[in-house]
């Protein structure tokens, strides 16, 4: 255990090294403000269907929500799953098993990735769903418009 | 020229108590805290970016099995209020928030020992200094989210469910497209 923390001197490990100091640096923004934005401005209550469709589908900021969730959870996947990797390599000797440890790793990864970038990229309002929610939320339980910063244009009634 | 026999002696392997506590010490003092600390909230936030990727996918595969999985988070299962579920997922939130909050400060301190090995020296003050950061957030972040749970949940309702089409959650069947 005399090797911890210890810069790789080339190859594979030191491209790794170099980039979780990099996703690492943007991940300090791009999380800590989707943290603030989703558990500060607003609150885990009032997150939803007609939440996100209104961040995700917005005619003028869609894209830049969109953009920015695409990078941090590519960012977050890669930098998370490496982690692991690399505290599961430092109590995993065996060759054998290490070779498992990143295969499980690497193509969960891969498959987490793939279902977060198509979930962001591909997303449309479904219109029948929202009208139904506000249909069903009329009245009594007031929709809960989203606090977002102030680039955000107000939802049309 | 004689052959030196050598016979290599049996790798001693410590106990599992032992190699626990080698496993997760790092040379001691605050350094050893930091590391653990850092590792330990990398793993949680990993297992919970795991979660939060499926739950979201939800949203653009079937909207209602989105709006169930996330009422879930606020204390209502299937359209029921629950107020420990509410409260257990209020203390849950402000875990992560606080594991992703000092991951990313002391992540910050890793980065700016690896540039600048010479600060190393320092290397207690800047744990303190950390802690004192992680405080300084927290302490106001815990009150804010906490709050909400002196009122009544602002649940919302999920829409009555339309007649056709599959159900996907018990009782509940999607809009059709």
């Amino acid at each position: 255990m005399a090797s911890r923390r210890v810069k790789p001197t080339g190859g594979y490990e030191l491209w790794w090294w170099y980039f979780m100091r990099v996703s690492g640096l943007l991940l300090v923004f791009l999380a800590l403000g989707h943290l603030f934005i989703t558990h500060i401005l607003n609150n885990v209550e009032v997150i939803n269907y007609h939440f996100v469709s209104s961040r995700w589908a917005n005619p003028q900021t869609g894209v830049i929500w969109r953009l920015w969730d695409l990078t941090m959870i590519n960012l977050a996947v890669l930098h998370g799953f490496n982690g692991v990797r690399e505290v599961l390599y430092e109590y995993i000797a065996s060759n054998r098993a290490r070779i498992m440890v990143s295969t499980i790793i690497w193509s969960s990864a891969v498959g987490l990735i793939a279902i977060g970038s198509y979930a962001i990229l591909l997303f449309h309002s479904d219109k029948d769903y929202i009208r139904d929610f506000e249909d069903a939320n009329r009245g009594g339980t007031a929709i809960h418009a989203p606090v977002l910063p102030p680039t955000t244009i107000a939802r049309q009634p | 020229m004689a052959q030196t026999l050598i016979t290599r002696p049996r790798a001693y392997r410590p106990g599992l108590w032992t190699r626990l506590r080698a496993g997760l010490s790092y040379g001691g003092g605050v350094g050893q805290w930091s590391w653990l600390f850092h590792r330990v909230t990398g793993i949680g936030i990993a297992i919970f970016l795991l979660i939060h990727i499926v739950d979201t996918f939800f949203v653009v595969a079937y909207p209602r099995l989105y709006d169930h999985t996330v009422s879930i988070y606020g204390g209502v299962f299937n359209g029921e209020y629950y107020w420990p579920l509410r409260w257990g997922f209020r203390v849950g939130e402000l875990g992560l928030i606080a594991c992703v909050v000092f991951h990313a400060i002391n992540g910050v301190r890793i980065i700016a020992f690896d540039f600048n090995p010479k600060a190393s020296a320092h290397a207690p003050m800047a744990f303190n200094l950390v802690m004192a950061a992680f405080l300084l957030i927290m302490v106001p972040v815990t009150v804010w989210v906490l709050l909400p749970l002196a009122e009544p949940s602002k649940h919302w309702k999920m829409p009555e469910a339309r007649p056709e089409g599959p159900a996907l959650v018990a009782g509940a069947e999607p809009a059709p497209r």
